[in-house]
């Protein structure tokens, strides 16, 4: 186990600072959309906006928890330091509610909830008991829905899972990126496997 | 090949830019004259143009000196802003959250032309006093798969100019050519490969008909190149491996059993330099990867950490000169080399100056590559005690050794796992480009006075995977980071002065007869007395200075500009040793200042 510095969060913190109408605007309309489409014009249950932790998957973007833990949640070493595995994680849903809203002492890993370590007590101590093992401060203050959201989403995308595939890469960006071209298997590589190659020499 | 508009359907300006767009249709009936054509010609006489800024490093040898003296030391307290620019690309992508710009502008009779930090190219219109956008060509950079695989921010540096063409590169891996009237692209080639860990951050170098490439990757386990473009046929002309294959010259110095080499790093992100009169380019040369375990990769690890000199025609290499041999530290010599004529007793010597991360700055003969003088510009040094006055290499070094431990209590190792070093990993000096006075023969270094905290990771083979850091270990930052920007007499080897900054210079510097320009990236812009260093005039941006000035005439009135947006690695990873700069927002302004 090992610490993530407090720089790394600095990137969360700039979410937040430099996009805070336009990103809390955006999320609030893809939140609604995820809960009120599917009522609204009665999609089936297995329409993707109606997955409960697509919320949570826009809370791991939305709190940038993949500038550390990368989009597959395997985290890694690095110039930031190591970002634990979420995909080896053993902490319960519980542990993980309360890491993302308490930080983890001592390392880079951020706290969320707002009034942590001042208005609330984490692992029973205040910002004074934490002294230099305080964590540092989440870009972004989350809601306790939010928190559980997120935890729900890598406890059942997440937590467990081997390695990184084609197919949860493509279901994570769901955009034209080639971020996901490396994990192509021969069964999995669509008519565009060669764009990405170029032109080497 | 794909072609691209020249402006994005989501601008919001629409009646503006049609404007712009049939002006441009305009300009682009008409025939180009010769004026505009750059040529090899007009790349190596800039000393006739001074109005213009034609090179990156604004000419071949990489001085950033510009002759123009409207803008002078007895009134330079009178510059103003003359007007300003938004910019755009501060979008996030990959592990990013924004981008910066660490561009510098190209000057050419009276338009510029800047990049952002995901490669967007702007042409700026800045006759009559003001600044107009002529017209925008954005590269639709694959942020996402890029993003996750640039080690030290979403940045860009710069467009060189060739023919009608403005040339440029994408984090995505692409150079490309934009026709300068129309702002369409007129081809685009793909060179470096974000699947392996390559990106391209560096503005291109051109020499003769060919677009010079750098890549960045080394953190991610790539191998590190140098490749040069036709850009008549667009073909690849040649691509030299700074990391020599099996059996090739320099391979002894890869004794691991693991293939380490293969992965080795030598990334080359930072814009070389050309010498005409021997046909060569020189060209700095990043870390070895793991970065802080060096006994994955016993050996001295050539090319990394090294100047190296290449045939321009061919490729192939000339001479090299390697700073820290089996690096421990990620003290990487990508710095660019800058090349100096000084009086010697039988003639001039030849000098190639290259300020190093390990803290030392050198002084090398670019004809032999042999070393000449070296010296510590930063305040404080603790991984060496000096350089041998002989060969220039750290004191401690010895050939004998696989793995280099210099002074081992403060050394990265297998068996001194968490260490602090002097200078960090970020080093005494960074990309951030120096300047160099022909006339005074100093030359200014922008200057990070840093320690940090090394953690060392032991890696083996099944650590390393496509696009996942290869570092070995990670910094941190207990320890607060000043700057300076500290000049050096070329003619003696010694610190001429010294004048300390509250931050690191993150954006390096221009100089001109009697002036320095450079900036913080707490948002001032300075000029310096050239002598002294005593600072003359100070304009708050109110953003991060993290790019370089230029200096260019629109119908005979100098100009000073510079590109403002925090980004790069120091955002991320370093901020915390200079804790006041997180109150710093992103940001993408261009300035121009005149009196």
């Amino acid at each position: 186990m090992r610490a993530l510095p407090a720089s790394s969060t600095r990137d969360v913190m700039m979410i937040f600072n430099g996009f805070p109408a336009t990103v809390s605007a955006l999320l609030a309309s893809v939140v609604a959309l995820n809960v009120s489409m599917p009522a609204a014009y009665g999609q089936s249950a297995q329409a993707p906006a109606s997955d409960p932790s697509n919320a949570g998957k826009a809370v791991f973007a939305k709190a940038n928890c993949l500038g550390c833990h990368k989009w597959h949640g395997n985290g890694g070493g690095g110039y930031g330091g190591d970002a634990l595995s979420l995909r080896k994680t053993e902490l319960t849903r519980d542990q993980i509610v309360e890491t993302v809203g308490c930080g983890r002492p001592g390392t880079g890993m951020p706290f969320f909830m707002r009034g942590a370590y001042d208005e609330v007590k984490c692992h029973d101590m205040n910002r004074q008991d934490a002294g230099a093992q305080m964590p540092p401060e989440g870009g972004t203050f989350l809601r306790q829905k939010d928190i559980e959201a997120v935890a729900d989403y890598v406890i059942a995308h997440i937590k467990g899972a081997g390695e990184p595939t084609y197919a949860e890469c493509v279901t994570f960006f769901s955009s034209t990126s080639r971020v996901c071209d490396i994990y192509k298997t021969p069964a999995t590589k669509p008519d565009d496997a060669t764009a990405s190659m170029g032109n080497r020499q | 090949m794909r072609k691209f508009s020249g402006h994005s359907s989501t601008f919001t300006r629409a009646p503006l830019l049609a404007v712009a767009i049939a002006a441009g249709g305009m300009m682009a009936a008409l025939p180009a004259s010769a004026a505009d054509q750059v040529s090899q010609e007009r790349l190596l006489n800039v000393e006739k143009e001074p109005g213009n800024w034609l090179h990156h490093h604004q000419n071949y040898s990489a001085h950033r000196f510009s002759t123009l003296k409207e803008i002078n030391k007895d009134n330079v307290k009178n510059l103003k802003v003359a007007w300003t620019m938004h910019l755009g690309g501060i979008e996030p992508g990959g592990i990013w959250s924004h981008g910066g710009l660490e561009g510098t502008p190209i000057a050419e009779n009276g338009f510029l032309y800047v990049t952002d930090g995901w490669g967007s190219v702007y042409k700026i219109d800045a006759h009559g006093g003001r600044g107009v956008l002529v017209w925008k060509m954005d590269p639709k950079t694959d942020r996402d798969w890029a993003g996750a695989v640039a080690c030290c921010g979403v940045d860009n540096r710069g467009v060189a100019l060739w023919g009608d063409l403005v040339v440029s590169h994408t984090l995505d891996g692409r150079l490309i050519a934009t026709n300068k009237e129309t702002g369409q692209v007129a081809w685009q080639r793909t060179v470096a490969n974000p699947d392996k860990g390559e990106v391209i951050t560096g503005a291109p170098l051109i020499v003769k008909n060919m677009a010079i490439t750098g890549v960045a990757g080394a953190e991610y386990g790539i191998r590190g190149w140098i490749a040069a473009t036709d850009l008549s046929t667009q073909k690849e002309v040649w691509r030299t491996y700074t990391i020599p294959g099996k059996g090739e010259p320099g391979s002894e110095t890869w004794k691991d059993s693991d293939n380490a080499a293969a992965a080795g790093g030598g990334s080359t992100w930072v814009t070389g330099t050309y010498d005409p009169a021997t046909d060569t380019i020189i060209w700095g040369i990043g870390n070895p990867g793991p970065d802080w375990d060096n006994a994955y990769r016993p050996g001295d690890n050539l090319y990394t950490d090294s100047s190296l000199a290449l045939d321009a025609t061919t490729g192939k290499i000339k001479w090299h000169y390697q700073h820290t041999p089996n690096d421990p530290y990620d003290y990487d010599s990508v710095a660019e080399n800058v090349l100096v004529d000084i009086p010697g007793p039988s003639g001039p010597r030849k000098l190639a100056l290259e300020a190093d991360r390990n803290g030392f700055a050198y002084a090398i003969d670019r004809t032999t590559g042999k070393f000449v003088w070296g010296l510590p510009f930063v305040k404080k040094v603790t991984w060496t005690k000096g350089l041998d006055p002989e060969s220039g290499k750290p004191i401690e070094y010895d050939p004998n050794k696989p793995v280099q431990t210099y002074i081992a209590s403060v050394t990265p190792s297998r068996t001194n796992l968490e260490t602090d070093i002097c200078p960090g990993n970020m080093g005494g000096k960074n990309w951030p480009p120096t300047a160099y006075n022909p006339e005074l023969k100093l030359w200014y270094i922008p200057v990070i006075e840093s320690c940090n905290r090394i953690k060392v990771e032991v890696m083996t083979p099944d650590k390393l995977k496509p696009r996942e850091f290869w570092t070995g270990g990670g910094p941190s930052q207990p320890f607060r980071i000043t700057g300076s920007v500290t000049a050096i007499d070329v003619t003696t080897g010694k610190i001429a002065q010294k004048m300390e900054t509250p931050f690191p210079n993150l954006g390096g510097m221009l100089a001109t007869p009697d002036l320095v320009f450079t900036g913080q990236p707490s948002g001032e812009v300075h000029a310096l007395d050239a002598k002294s260093l005593q600072k003359l005039w100070e304009f708050n941006t109110g953003g991060g200075v993290n790019a370089p000035p230029m200096t260019f005439t629109v119908d005979g009135k100098q100009y000073v500009a510079i590109l403002v947006g925090l980004g790069g690695a120091w955002d991320k990873w370093f901020i915390d040793s200079t804790p006041e700069l997180k109150k710093i927002q992103p940001g993408s302004m261009l300035y121009v200042f005149a009196l």
